[in-house]
């Protein structure tokens, strides 16, 4: 399937594409309040996008730095080309360890690399704490969103999950009570976790230092209750300096939901005594998209959501669609760098509104990278037949002015003559769906300039 | 050791863009008043509570949280002692912890605190309730001086805004999710 499929089984139900659409423009308009109200906002967002350019440019000696800082922190630095090695290092931690169980906060390196049933085949128990994490864990299904994993879920949905799985009363739909029913079933697996996973925003060289940013507090509650903590990151998180984060953490949570900064912005540097800190450092595939001059920006993405939260595409064709761990227009622009072929449909899954571009906190040119990679995507010869066989027939048509003329004029006598069921058949034009064509005018613009031509001058 | 090190930095290396600058360290000003961090704390779901000058911290807890029965904290008379080998089933038992808060930040509510201050690592997240006192002339304007006053984030550190929070039900916010369900800062 690919995303216009994809989509259409979520715009099936009408009522809930709505829902959700209003629901992420209402967290785009709370990002709009919090923005406004810090003065510097532009050039805060410009500071970043440079701080995070500059790292890039010299991303294999920050590497170097950390690594050093970390190591000297007390900490174990693993490398990891690809997913498989990842998942093998963090099992391979696990088996040292003598550990079976393990408590995670949110990560999408992990959920990119599917981790979980990787562990769950090598026999260790693996519970997601983040709540909306949790909710998707146990649904068996995958995060829809960045920082809102759950948001394509209504609370009824929740309530029949947390019916069947945490035994709360059938119908209990109140997010107050569900939100508590998850917190003492989650506090059980915390006290019980001998290790636990967290992701990484941000990577700091200059001390070893890794951030995480969470609301919950679940990354912190797991972390220091349990004898292992491993850190996995993509080897994009880095940032130079301690004072940076000044920078970022005031660009994040303002951008990603609206608030003014997380609940729990934690730093990590050395393990408590007798504990261990493991980081995991992972490429795949991001030293490759490094070296594509025309999208290596977007490895400056700090996962905020809020390119998604502002797209219209997005809203309401719903995270699933896009079958790629990161959805949305990020998703869209680093999916093509991992699989070409099997992600070819997402960057047209996008209006190039450019309103993606507008919010990113660090200023990516989401929507250029967009417009190229659909020019590498018609040279790789990966457009569905339909599209490209339609565009072919469209630049002859543009390139031969007197078979646009004709072909004008068929279509104005058509649009009139032939029945609407033909004219708006989904099957023939897809771009009927749910929409009108305009009413046909009688004339073209060229027969109407030269019967005004011959209208002599001078007269109004 | 790691090949996989080797052949990454080695792609790094081979495909990083040409140099640019990495911009100075940022300082946009901003009010570092009382009025500010206050506001902003209740907008996160915290509370601000100003002591005056000679009342003792004791009263101040007892008045705040009549039925906190487990207290821990190095601030005042505890009455569960903790520390960094405390087990985690006394740390879960936990009603309030009352702990000093380094610096606080204007624009966000939110207060530094360094692992010296959290007697051990997860008491500021497994107690049931969290005082975080603070000195009043500890407040800096935006995270810019709070980063610049911390210099550096010691083995670990955390910036806490408010109380533990989720919206991941239909968006709806939910204060006490894993972390603490309420937070006062007690203001000298
Ligand atoms: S691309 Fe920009 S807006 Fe989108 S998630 Fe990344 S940082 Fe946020």
């Amino acid at each position: 399937m690919n995303h216009p499929q994809r989509a259409a089984v979520f715009t099936s139900d009408a009522e809930r594409t709505t829902w959700h659409d209003e629901t992420l423009w209402f967290v785009r308009q709370k990002r709009d309040k919090a923005v406004y109200a810090i003065p510097e906002f532009q050039q805060l967002r410009q500071l970043a996008s440079d701080i995070k350019e500059h790292t890039l440019s010299r991303l294999d000696e920050y590497l170097e730095q950390f690594e050093r800082n970390a190591q000297a922190n007390g900490v174990q630095v693993h490398w990891a080309a690809d997913a498989a090695e990842h998942n093998r290092i963090v099992l391979g931690i696990m088996r040292g360890v003598g550990a079976t169980s393990l408590v995670k906060s949110k990560s999408m390196l992990t959920e990119e690399c599917h981790l979980n049933p990787f562990l769950v085949q090598n026999g260790i128990a693996v519970v997601d704490t983040d709540l909306g994490e949790r909710i998707v864990q146990l649904r068996e299904e995958a995060p829809s969103h960045l920082v809102l994993p759950a948001i394509h879920l209504k609370k009824e949905d929740v309530g029949e999950t947390f019916h069947l799985h945490l035994g709360t009363p059938k119908g209990e739909k109140d997010p107050q009570a569900l939100t508590e029913a998850a917190r003492l079933h989650l506090r059980e697996k915390f006290l019980v976790g001998q290790v636990a996973i967290t992701g990484v925003n941000f990577a700091i060289a200059e001390t070893g230092a890794v951030v995480v940013c969470t609301n919950e507090g679940n990354a912190d509650l797991g972390v220091n209750l349990a004898q292992v903590h491993i850190a996995c990151m993509g080897l994009e998180k880095l940032i130079p300096r301690t004072a940076d984060l000044g920078v970022f953490t005031r660009l994040l949570a303002r951008s990603a939901t609206g608030q003014p900064v997380t609940t729990y912005t934690s730093h990590f540097a050395k393990p408590a005594p007798g504990r261990q800190i493991h980081i995991v450092i992972v490429d795949n595939g991001r030293t490759r998209q490094l070296g594509r001059p025309d999208f290596r920006a977007s490895l400056k993405c700090i996962r905020c959501g809020a390119c998604m939260n502002t797209c219209p595409v997005y809203r309401r064709s719903g995270g699933h669609s896009y079958d790629f761990t990161v959805p949305g227009p990020i998703g869209a622009i680093l999916s093509p760098n991992i699989d070409l072929h099997q992600h070819s449909s997402l960057p047209f899954a996008s209006t190039l509104c450019g309103s993606c571009t507008d919010v990113c906190p660090v200023k990516i040119d989401i929507h250029t990278q967009l417009y190229k990679w659909r020019q590498l995507i018609a040279q790789a010869n990966e457009l569905p037949a339909a599209k490209k066989w339609g565009m072919k027939l469209l630049s002859s048509v543009l390139a031969r002015p007197g078979v646009y003329r004709f072909g004008g004029k068929v279509a104005r006598e058509g649009l009139r003559l032939l029945p609407h069921g033909l004219t708006h058949a989904t099957a023939f034009n897809p771009w009927a769906k749910a929409r009108e064509l305009p009413e046909a005018p009688k004339q073209s613009f060229r027969e109407w300039f030269e019967q005004q031509s011959s209208i002599p001058t001078g007269q109004a | 050791m790691s090949s996989s090190r080797e052949s990454i930095l080695a792609a790094v290396r081979a495909n990083r863009p040409p140099a640019t600058a990495l911009p100075p360290v940022a300082d946009f000003g901003g009010e570092a008043s009382v009025e500010r961090f206050t506001e902003w704390l209740h907008f996160i779901g915290g509370q601000v509570v100003r002591l005056a000058p000679d009342q003792p911290l004791e009263d101040a807890v007892q008045q705040l949280f009549p039925k906190a029965v487990r207290i821990a904290s190095n601030l005042l008379p505890a009455t569960v002692p903790v520390n960094g080998q405390t087990t985690t089933e006394v740390l879960e038992a936990v009603d309030l912890a009352v702990l000093q808060g380094e610096l606080g930040v204007a624009e966000n509510g939110a207060v530094w605190v360094p692992e010296a201050n959290m007697l051990h690592r997860a008491l500021p997240m497994i107690t049931q309730h969290l005082a975080l006192v603070l000195d009043h002339r500890h407040i800096v304007a935006t995270m810019h001086h709070a980063y610049a006053a911390v210099q550096h984030t010691g083995a670990y550190g955390v910036f806490i805004a408010g109380p533990s929070k989720t919206a991941d039900i239909e968006q709806s916010l939910v204060i006490g999710a894993h972390g603490a369900r309420s937070l006062v800062v007690l203001l000298r």
